[in-house]
C-alpha cells in the first residue's frame, strides 16, 4: 500500500501529533519556475532523486514565496508522458507523426550540413523563430552571427504593440517592463488584462491595493479573474479602448486637469512642431542649428532651447520660426484635437458601449485622485537639470494594460493613447502611478536600427531586431518591398520591432525554396495555438510543389514535448524540461527586475533527465561551434564554449557586459558590468538562483529624469547615456514615415501602401475601426470573439499536466444571457461559430459579466487528437476547441497583391481580437464533438509499438 | 473517538479565513493543496485516468466561481471550498470507527487512514462536500489544515502555515486561531463581517469567509466637473495662463 | 444520493429478516403463534438468513471491508456503529429464543426470549433508520418520517414473509394473511405521508447562503472547479427526473403494497394460498427494493448546491 509510506499519510494517521521527521533524506534546491514566463523563485524538494514538492521562494523578488496553480503542478509536468525522449528524424509524410529515433550526433550532423550549405549561399534562407523562451539574447545572437535577417521571437504575435507604443512614447512599457506602484496607488485602471506575464506580482499587488482600500477599475469586455475583484467593471466593446481613453483625455482637458508642470519638465509637450503643410519637414519638431529642440519661452518671449532649465515654455499658441514658418507646441496640437466634439463622451458612448456619464465620472475620479489626493513622499532627489527637489510628489493613478489593447490592429495607437493619458496627469514613474521596472527606462526610442547587410558566410551587421527611427532604417529593397521573410520593418509593418512570427510559415510558403530553405522553430506551437489558422498552417507545412518537394523544404523543431507542431518537423531536437537544465533570465533579454531595482536569475538542473534529451541552448551553442560562427568559435573554428553554463559565465556582449549582471568581476562584487567571474553561477546558486540590486530611495521614482538613477544605470551598462529621457507625448518618428508616404524623401512606400502609412502613422494617438472589423460585413458577423488566459493553464503546455487538466480539460464559448436568449441557446447547448475564415462547432455557457456583443473562451485549451500523449478521446480534443480555427493571418484579399497580414499596420502585431463572428444553434441532432477536428496524428516511433497510456481506472 | 471533544478552556480553534473580496479564482490554493498532500507520486490523493477521457482525482480544496446579483449590483465571486473544521462536526459523530475525529487541543478535524473503513457516511454528513473518497485506497480524505506543516517545528516559524495559505498569490487566505479574539484572523472577521457558510445548519464552522466590499478610498470627485464646453476648455486656458518652469 | 446495490439490499433484506423475527418473537411472547415448531424455527432460520445476507451485502459498500470489525467501536455516537452492535447482539438472543422454542414453544423462556428477539429486531431496524434520519444535509432523510417508515416497512415485509411461511408449513396463511394485508395498508399510508412530506419541503439552503452571502443575493454558477464528474457529484449529485420518479413511485405502490395486500387477502380466502403468498412476498421484496431505490435517488444532498444542482 504505497500510500502508507508517505510521511503525510502517517501524520494524518497520528492522533497524538507525530510529525514527519523533516525529511532527513530531502534536499532543497532553489531555482526558477518555468511553468510560465513569470519566472518566480521556487524551492524544489527532492527525496532520493524523486521530485517531492515545489514551493515558492519567500526571498525571491518576483513572487515573495507565493506560487500559482501552474507552479505547484510543475511536479506533474516532470512526469508528463508527452516528454520527448530522443532526437527524431521524420519517416512518414509531414504531419503523420511517424519518426525514427536517431543519435544526437546524427541529428547535429544533419542540422550542421544543412545550415552550412545555407550560410555558404544566402544566410537569409534560414528562418529562425523562437517562442516565449527566455534565451532570446542567445538565439538572437546566434541568428546575427549566422547572418540571417529572418529571426524573431514571439513578440509579434504576443504584445509588440505594448512594447513599441511604450518604448516610442515613454522609453518603457506595460507588458512585463513596468508595474503599478502597488504601495501608493489609490486608483488603478486595468485595460484588457486577464492574467499577464506578471501573474504572481500582479495578484500580490491587487491584494495590496485591496488591503489599502484603493479602487480598481477594470476596463474589459469580460468580468472574470482580476476583473472579478475590481471595484468597477467597465464592459467595453472590444477594439474601442482608444475612443474611451481619448474621451477621458477630452474630459480632463475640459476640466483643465492637466499636470502642465510635469509635461514641460519631462515630456516634449512644449516642443514646437513645424506647421508647413507640403514641406518635407511639416509635423517634425523644430530644431536649432545645433539640432536642439526648440520651444517658445514666454519669459523672454522668444524661441529657446526646449531643454533649458528655468524657461517658461508656452503650451498653446502659434509662433514664428527663424525662417518665418509657423510652429505650434505639441501640446497645442493635442489639446486642439482631443477637445473636438468627436472625442466627447457623448460622441463615443454608443461605440464603446459605455454610458457618457460613466466616462465623465471616471475622468472626474482620475482628476480627483491625481490632483486632490496627490502622494507626497518626503524623499529629496535631484533631477537631470541639477535641481534639488525636497520631496517626491506623485499622482496615485496607476494604469496597466495588456493584450486586450495589444491584440487589436489599432493596438499601437490605443496603447499610445493610454501613455498620453498618463503623461497628461503626470502619472509616469511618480509615487502611486505606473513605474518603470529597471533596467528601464531607455531612451525614446531605444536601441539601434535592425541589421540589414548580409553576405554569404558572414554575420549580420547589427542584431536582426532593432528600432527604426524613420524610412531610412527600413529593411526594404529599391521597390520598397520587404527584405525580411515576415515583412517586418517594411512599409507593411515599419515598427515591427519583434518581427511577425505569425506570418513566418505563410510567407515561407509563398516565397518558396529559393527564399527559405530551413524553418527552425524553438519553443512555439506554431502548428496549433500560435497559428492564426491551424488548418491553413498545417496545410502549408505539408504541401508539396509540382516536383513533389515540400514548399517549405526543411523544418527543424526544438521542443520538449510531443506538441502538435512536432509532427510537422523533419528533424526534432528534444529539449530538457525546466528542472533539468541551466537557463539564464538575462537583462539583455526579458528581465525580472522591478521598480525597486534590476534583477536577473538562472535555472539550474535539479533533476536528471533520464532520457536522451539535451538542453536546447547547449545544442545551439554546439551547432554554432560546428558552423564556426564568430563569437562561438575561435579563428581556427574551434568552439569557444563547452556548454550554455560556460557561455553564461564567459560570453561578453560588450566589454564587461554579459548574460548575467550579478556577481561580476574577479571578486564577484561588481554589479551590472565587470569582468567575467568564474564563480558567478555558484554565487547565484548561493543567492537562491537570482540577483537583485536594490535601488536607494532617491532613485526609486522619476527615473527618466533622476540624475542619480540615470548615472547608476549607465554605470551598470543599462543605457549608453545618462541624459534626460524625454517622454514622447508627440511621437515624431511616426511623422517621418507619414511624410515619406506623402511623397517626401528618397525612400517612399510602394503606391499600394501610401494611403495606409499616411493614415496610421499619426504622431498623435487616434482611434480607428480595427482593420478586419472594417473589412467584414458586420451585418453578417455582428459579434466580437476573443479569448482569455485561464489562470491555471499555460497555453498548450497545461493539458499534459495530470492536475491542471482536471481543472480545464475542455472549454466553452461564453456569451451574455440576453444574447443567448436572442439566439435561443442556453448552457451546454451546441452552436456553430461562423467567421469569414471558417466555422467552428462548440458548446456555450451563459453569463452576465460580459459585453453584450462579445463572445469569449479560454485560450489554447483545445488540443489536436493524439497530441501531448493524451488519449485520442481526451476531452481536450473531443469537446475542447481553439478559436484560432475561425481566425486568419490574412486580411480579406484586395486586388492582386498577396493579401495583407491581419496585423497592426504600425507594428505588425497579430490582431487576434479583431475577430468578428456570427453564432447559430446546432440542430436538430445533438453533436458529441467540437469541429473542426484535424485528424489524429500521435507521435509514433517507427519500430516501436504505440505507447500504451497509464490509466489508473 | 468520535464523540466531539468537550470544549476546553484556552483550547485553540485553528482555521482559515478566506477573503472573497480578493480571491481571483486562480486555483493556486487547490493545486498547492493537492501537491502538499500528494508529495509527488506518493498517491495520498490519487488521480484517476490521468491522461485519458475522464480525468478525475481527489482534491481537498476546490475553487468555484459564481455570478452574484444584489440590488442591481452584480459581480463575479470565486469560492474556494475545503473543510471548515466545524465545531458541531456531524462528520465526526457519525463515524462508526473513530477514524474521523476532532482534536481537542486545536479543533482540527482529521481522518485516521489506518482506521477508516471507507463507509462514506461522514461524506454524507458533511453539508459542504469537503470529504472525498480515495477510491484507490478505499478511505476517506479531507483537508488536514496541513497539520503536518503547522506543527512541524523543523520548519522555520514563518513556514508553519497551510500550503494553500503560503501559495495564495493574492493573499486572500489567512490562517490562525479563531478562539483568540486578538488574533489577526479574529480581527479580520470582526472588521470585515466574516460569515459562516450555511450558518443555520448549525455545524458552527471554524473557517470564515469575508464578503466582497467596496473600495474605501473616496474617489467620487469633491466638486462637480466643469460643464462640457467644446473647443479648448476655459479651465484649461486658465491653467495655461499660469507661468511654468522647466 | 446515488443508490448503491449493497445499501439497497442491506436495508430491504434486514428489514424483511428482522420484521419476520419480530412477528415470530412477538407471536411467541403473546402466544399468538400456532403451536408449530417448524413454523417458529423455520421463521427464525429464514429471518437470520435474510438479516445475515443483508449485513453481508453491506460490507461490499465499504472501501476497506477487511476492517469492518472496527465499526463496532463507536456505538456511543454513531448510529452506524449502533446498527452493527445491535445486529450482533440480536444473534445470541435469537439463537437462545430458537432453542427455547424448540424445547417448549409455550414455555416462559420462549415467551421472554421471543419478546427479547422482537425488541432486538426492532432495535436493529431503528438503528439502520437513524443512520439516515440523522443526516442533516439530506432533507428527505432528516425528518420524522424516516424512522417510523423503516420500522413499519420492516413489520410489513415480515408479515408478508410470515404469511408465506405459515402457508408453506400449515397449508394456510391464517391470521398472517390479515396481518400482511393490514400492515401493507399502514405501510402504504406511511409511505404516502413521507412522499407528501418531502414534496412539500423547501430546500435546506439557497446558493447565496451556501457561499456565505446575504439571502437576497441571486447567485448563478459560472464555472465548477473541474469539468469532469468527481466523487461529490457521483455520490451526492445523483438526480432522478421528476417524471421518472413519479412513474417509479406508482410502480412501488403497486408492487410493494397494493399487490401484496390483494394477494394476501385472496390467499387468506384460501385461493391458491401457497402460490399467492409466495407471489405476495416476491412482489413485496421487488416493490420495497424500488421504494428503497427511490429513497436514495430522490434524496438530495445540500452540498450539490455548490455545483448549481437542485436540492
Ligand atoms: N495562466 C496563464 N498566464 C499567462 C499565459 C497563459 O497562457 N496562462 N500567457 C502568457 C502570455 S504569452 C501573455 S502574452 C500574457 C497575456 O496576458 P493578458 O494580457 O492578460 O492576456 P489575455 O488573457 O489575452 O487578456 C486579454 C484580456 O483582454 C480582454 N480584452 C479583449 N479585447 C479587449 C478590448 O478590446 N479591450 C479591453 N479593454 N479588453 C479586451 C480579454 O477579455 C482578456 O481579459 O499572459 C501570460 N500569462
Ligand atoms: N486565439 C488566440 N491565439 C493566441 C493567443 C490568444 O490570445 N488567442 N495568444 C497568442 C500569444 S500572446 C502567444 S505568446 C502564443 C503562444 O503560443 P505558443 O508560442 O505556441 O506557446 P505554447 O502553446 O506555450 O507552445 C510552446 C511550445 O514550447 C514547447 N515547450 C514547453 N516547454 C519547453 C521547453 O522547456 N523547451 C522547449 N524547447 N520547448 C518547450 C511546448 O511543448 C510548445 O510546443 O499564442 C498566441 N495565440
Ligand atoms: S506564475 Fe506560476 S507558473 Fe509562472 S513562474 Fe510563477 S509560479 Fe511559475
Ligand atoms: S489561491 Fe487565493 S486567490 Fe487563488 S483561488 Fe485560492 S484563495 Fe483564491
Ligand atoms: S466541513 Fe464537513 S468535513 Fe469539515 S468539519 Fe465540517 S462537516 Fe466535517
Ligand atoms: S468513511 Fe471512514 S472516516 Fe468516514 S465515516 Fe466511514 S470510517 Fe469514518
Ligand atoms: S489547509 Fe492544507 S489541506 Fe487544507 S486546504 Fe489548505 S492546503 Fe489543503
Ligand atoms: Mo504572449
Amino acid at each position: 500500500m504505497h500510500w502508507m509510506n508517505s510521511s503525510a499519510g502517517l501524520i494524518i494517521a497520528a492522533k497524538t501529533i507525530r510529525i514527519r521527521p523533516a525529511c532527513p533524506v530531502r534536499t532543497v534546491a532553489k531555482t526558477t519556475c518555468y511553468m510560465c514566463a513569470c519566472r518566480c523563485g521556487i524551492k524544489v524538494h527532492l527525496q532520493d532523486g524523486k521530485l517531492r514538492y515545489i514551493e515558492g521562494n519567500r526571498d525571491h523578488p518576483v513572487n515573495r514565496g507565493v506560487l500559482c496553480a501552474k507552479g505547484s503542478a510543475g511536479i506533474m509536468t516532470a512526469l508528463s508522458p508527452a516528454r520527448l525522449t530522443s532526437p527524431l528524424k521524420r519517416v512518414g509524410p509531414r504531419g503523420s507523426g511517424s519518426f525514427t529515433a536517431i543519435s544526437w550526433d546524427e541529428a547535429l550532423q544533419i542540422a550542421t550540413r544543412r545550415l552550412q550549405a545555407i550560410r555558404a549561399t544566402d544566410p537569409n534562407r534560414l528562418a529562425f523563430y523562437t517562442g516565449r523562451d527566455q534565451s532570446q539574447s542567445l538565439t538572437g545572437h546566434f541568428a546575427r552571427m549566422f547572418g540571417t535577417r529572418n529571426y524573431a521571437a514571439h513578440g509579434g504575435f504576443c504584445s509588440v504593440n505594448m512594447a513599441a507604443a511604450g518604448l516610442y512614447s515613454v522609453g518603457g512599457s506595460f507588458w512585463e517592463f513596468g508595474e503599478p506602484d502597488w504601495e501608493h496607488a489609490r486608483l488603478l485602471l486595468l485595460f484588457g488584462v486577464a492574467e499577464d506575464h506578471d501573474s504572481n506580482p500582479i495578484k500580490l499587488g491587487l491584494g495590496k491595493l485591496k488591503e489599502r482600500g484603493a479602487k480598481i477599475i477594470s476596463v474589459n469586455p469580460v468580468r472574470t479573474g482580476y476583473s472579478a475583484i475590481a471595484d468597477e467593471f467597465v464592459a467595453i466593446r472590444p477594439g474601442t479602448d482608444g475612443l474611451f481613453v481619448l474621451a477621458l483625455v477630452h474630459c480632463l482637458l475640459e476640466a483643465g486637469s492637466i499636470d502642465t508642470e510635469f509635461l514641460v519638465r519631462y515630456s516634449n509637450a512644449h516642443h514646437l512642431v513645424i506647421h508647413a503643410p507640403g514641406d518635407a519637414d511639416h509635423g517634425l519638431i523644430a530644431r536649432d542649428a545645433a539640432g536642439r529642440e526648440l520651444t517658445y519661452d514666454r519669459k523672454t518671449a522668444a524661441l529657446a532651447d526646449a531643454d533649458a532649465p528655468g524657461i517658461d515654455p508656452a503650451l498653446l499658441g502659434d509662433f514664428a520660426l527663424a525662417d518665418g514658418r509657423r510652429a505650434r507646441p505639441a501640446f497645442a496640437l493635442l489639446a486642439e484635437r482631443y477637445s473636438r466634439r468627436e472625442y466627447a463622451p457623448e460622441a463615443v458612448a454608443a461605440n464603446c458601449g459605455i454610458e457618457a456619464p460613466t466616462i465623465r465620472r471616471i475622468a472626474a475620479e482620475i482628476a480627483e485622485i491625481a490632483f486632490r489626493q496627490a502622494v507626497v513622499l518626503d524623499q529629496p532627489w535631484i533631477d537631470t537639470a541639477g535641481r534639488r527637489h525636497a520631496s517626491m510628489v506623485g499622482r496615485p493613478v496607476a494604469m496597466h494594460a495588456m493584450r486586450g489593447i495589444a491584440a487589436h490592429s489599432n493596438g499601437f495607437q490605443t496603447c499610445r493613447a493610454i501613455h498620453v493619458l498618463q503623461m497628461l496627469i503626470g502619472a509616469i514613474d511618480t509615487p502611486g502611478s505606473w513605474r518603470y521596472k529597471s533596467p528601464y527606462p531607455k531612451p525614446v526610442p531605444g536601441g539601434p536600427p535592425p541589421g540589414r547587410a548580409t553576405a554569404p558566410g558572414s554575420a549580420l551587421d547589427a542584431p536582426p531586431l532593432g528600432f527604426p527611427m524613420g524610412p531610412e532604417d527600413l529593411l526594404v529593397d529599391e521597390d520598397g518591398e520587404a527584405l525580411r521573410l515576415d515583412r517586418a520593418f517594411s512599409w507593411e509593418a515599419p515598427l515591427a520591432i519583434h518581427g511577425l512570427m505569425h506570418m513566418a510559415i505563410a510567407r515561407a510558403f509563398e516565397a518558396g525554396a529559393s527564399k527559405v530553405d530551413t524553418l527552425f522553430l524553438f519553443m512555439a506551437n506554431m502548428a496549433w495555438n500560435s497559428a492564426m489558422n491551424p488548418r491553413e498552417t498545417t496545410r502549408m507545412l505539408s504541401e508539396c510543389d509540382a516536383e513533389g518537394n515540400y514548399r517549405i523544404p526543411f523544418v527543424i523543431v526544438a521542443d520538449a514535448f510531443s506538441s502538435e507542431t512536432v509532427a510537422y518537423a523533419d528533424l526534432v531536437l528534444p529539449d530538457t524540461t525546466y528542472l533539468e537544465r541551466y537557463d539564464c533570465i538575462s537583462l539583455l533579454d526579458r528581465p525580472i527586475g522591478s521598480a525597486h531595482g534590476p534583477a536577473d536569475a538562472i535555472r539550474i538542473p535539479v533533476l536528471a533527465p533520464g532520457r536522451d534529451v539535451r538542453p536546447f541552448q547547449d545544442v545551439l551553442i554546439e551547432l554554432a561551434g560546428r558552423l564556426g560562427l564568430d563569437d562561438f568559435a575561435d579563428a581556427d573554428g574551434r568552439p569557444l564554449y563547452s556548454s550554455y553554463a560556460d557561455y553564461i559565465v564567459r560570453h561578453q556582449r560588450k566589454p564587461g557586459v554579459g548574460p548575467l549582471a550579478g556577481f561580476r568581476g574577479r571578486g564577484g562584487d561588481e554589479a551590472g558590468t565587470g569582468a567575467p567571474n568564474p564563480e558567478q553561477l555558484r554565487r547565484y546558486v548561493e543567492n537562491g538562483s537570482f540577483w537583485m540590486h536594490e535601488l536607494p530611495p532617491e532613485q526609486l521614482y522619476f527615473k527618466h529624469a533622476n540624475r542619480a538613477y540615470l548615472t547608476g544605470a549607465k554605470a551598470m551598462g543599462f543605457i549608453e547615456s545618462d541624459a534626460r529621457i524625454v517622454l514622447g507625448l508627440y511621437c515624431e518618428p511616426l511623422q517621418r514615415f507619414r511624410l515619406a508616404a506623402q511623397g517626401h524623401g528618397p525612400r517612399q512606400p510602394p503606391s499600394r501602401l501610401r494611403a495606409r502609412v499616411a493614415r496610421f502613422f499619426d504622431p498623435l494617438p487616434f482611434w480607428f475601426v480595427p482593420l478586419e472589423e472594417e473589412m467584414t460585413d458586420r451585418s453578417r458577423f455582428p459579434l466580437h470573439a476573443i479569448t482569455q488566459r485561464p489562470m491555471a493553464m499555460y497555453h498548450s503546455w497545461g493539458s499534459q499536466n495530470a492536475w491542471l487538466r482536471q481543472i480545464l480539460p475542455e472549454n466553452r464559448l461564453y456569451l451574455h444571457r440576453e444574447l443567448a436568449r436572442s439566439i435561443g441557446v442556453t448552457d451546454e447547448d451546441w452552436v456553430w461559430v461562423r467567421s469569414r475564415s471558417g466555422n467552428l462547432r462548440c458548446q456555450v455557457r451563459t453569463m452576465t459579466g460580459v459585453n453584450r456583443s462579445t463572445v469569449w473562451t479560454w485560450n489554447a485549451v483545445g488540443k489536436r487528437a493524439g497530441a501531448w500523449a493524451l488519449h485520442r478521446d481526451a476531452p481536450e480534443s473531443r469537446r475542447g476547441f481553439i478559436l484560432n480555427h475561425v481566425i486568419s493571418e490574412f486580411l480579406p484579399r484586395q486586388g492582386a497583391a498577396s493579401p495583407a497580414s491581419n496585423s497592426d499596420p504600425v507594428t505588425g502585431q497579430a490582431a487576434w481580437f479583431d475577430l468578428t463572428v456570427a453564432i447559430e444553434r446546432c440542430g436538430p441532432e445533438v453533436p458529441t464533438e467540437t469541429a473542426p477536428r484535424l485528424g489524429a496524428n500521435p507521435l509514433r516511433l517507427v519500430g516501436a509499438p504505440e505507447p500504451e497510456r497509464r490509466s489508473e481506472r | 473517538m468520535t464523540m466531539l471533544p468537550k470544549p476546553q478552556p484556552g483550547a485553540k480553534k485553528l482555521g482559515l479565513v478566506i477573503d472573497l473580496d480578493t480571491c481571483v479564482g486562480c486555483h493556486a490554493c487547490a493545486v498547492s493543496c493537492k501537491e502538499w498532500n500528494t508529495q509527488g507520486e506518493a498517491g495520498i490523493l490519487p488521480d484517476y485516468d490521468r491522461y485519458g477521457p475522464k480525468p478525475d482525482g481527489v482534491w481537498l480544496n476546490r475553487v468555484h466561481s459564481y455570478e452574484t446579483e444584489t440590488q442591481g449590483c452584480s459581480r463575479t465571486v470565486n469560492l474556494p471550498r475545503s473543510c471548515l473544521h466545524c465545531e458541531d462536526a456531524l462528520c465526526v459523530t457519525v463515524c462508526p470507527t473513530g477514524a474521523s475525529y476532532k482534536r481537542a487541543e486545536d479543533g482540527i478535524v482529521l481522518i485516521d487512514p489506518e482506521i477508516c473503513i471507507g463507509c462514506k457516511l461522514c461524506s454524507w454528513a458533511c453539508p459542504y462536500g469537503a470529504r472525498e473518497l480515495d477510491e484507490t485506497n478505499g478511505i476517506m480524505r479531507k483537508c488536514t489544515l496541513c497539520v503536518d506543516r503547522i506543527n512541524d517545528d523543523s520548519l522555520p516559524a514563518a513556514e508553519r502555515e497551510p500550503a494553500c495559505v503560503a501559495a495564495c498569490p493574492s493573499r486572500a487566505r489567512h490562517f490562525g486561531d479563531l478562539a483568540d479574539p486578538d488574533s489577526e484572523v479574529s480581527q479580520l472577521v470582526a472588521q470585515r463581517g466574516g460569515a459562516d457558510l450555511m450558518a443555520d445548519l448549525g455545524y458552527r464552522p471554524t473557517n470564515k469567509y469575508l464578503p466582497p466590499r467596496r473600495a474605501s478610498i473616496p474617489t467620487p470627485p469633491a466638486s462637480e466637473p466643469e460643464k462640457p464646453a467644446l473647443g479648448i476648455g476655459s479651465a484649461l486656458l486658465r491653467l495655461l495662463d499660469r507661468t511654468l518652469s522647466r | 444520493m446515488r443508490p448503491s446495490a449493497s445499501v439497497l439490499l442491506l436495508t430491504t433484506l434486514t428489514g424483511g429478516g428482522y420484521g419476520l423475527l419480530a412477528w415470530i418473537g412477538a407471536g411467541a411472547a403473546l402466544q399468538l403463534l400456532p403451536a408449530s415448531r417448524p413454523l417458529a424455527l423455520g421463521g427464525i432460520a429464514l429471518a437470520l438468513a435474510l438479516a445475515s445476507a443483508g449485513l453481508l451485502a453491506s460490507t461490499f459498500h465499504l472501501g476497506r471491508p477487511e476492517r469492518a470489525w472496527r465499526a463496532f467501536s463507536q456505538w456511543r455516537s454513531s448510529w452506524l456503529s449502533r446498527e452493527g452492535v445491535a445486529s450482533v447482539l440480536a444473534y445470541p438472543v435469537t439463537i437462545a429464543f430458537a432453542i427455547a422454542v424448540y424445547q417448549h414453544p409455550h414455555g416462559i423462556p420462549a415467551r421472554v426470549l421471543g419478546a427479547a428477539a422482537a425488541l432486538a429486531s426492532a432495535g436493529t431496524v431503528f438503528c439502520t433508520a437513524m443512520i439516515y434520519a440523522s443526516l442533516k444535509p439530506i432533507r428527505q432523510w432528516h425528518n420524522p418520517h424516516t424512522a417510523p417508515g423503516y420500522l413499519i416497512h420492516a413489520v410489513f415485509s415480515g408479515a408478508v414473509l410470515l404469511a408465506l411461511l405459515s402457508t408453506a408449513v400449515l397449508g394456510v396463511p391464517g391470521t398472517a394473511a390479515a396481518a400482511a394485508a393490514v400492515s401493507a395498508a399502514v405501510a402504504l399510508a406511511a409511505k404516502a405521508l413521507y412522499w407528501r412530506h418531502i414534496d412539500r419541503q423547501s430546500p435546506l439552503a439557497t446558493l447565496a447562503h451556501a457561499i456565505g452571502l446575504p439571502r437576497d443575493t441571486e447567485v448563478k454558477p459560472l464555472d465548477a472547479p473541474h469539468f469532469t464528474e468527481n466523487y461529490i457529484l457521483r455520490e451526492m449529485g445523483f438526480a432522478v427526473a421528476r417524471r421518472h420518479a413519479a412513474r417509479l413511485r406508482r410502480l412501488a405502490v403497486a408492487l410493494a403494497f397494493a399487490l401484496p395486500a390483494a394477494l394476501s387477502i385472496l390467499a387468506g380466502l384460501r385461493v391458491m394460498p401457497l402460490a399467492l403468498t409466495s407471489a405476495a412476498a416476491a412482489c413485496a421484496l421487488l416493490g420495497l427494493l424500488t421504494e428503497r431505490w427511490l429513497f436514495f435517488a430522490e434524496a438530495t444532498h445540500v452540498s450539490a448546491l455548490y455545483y448549481g444542482r437542485p436540492v
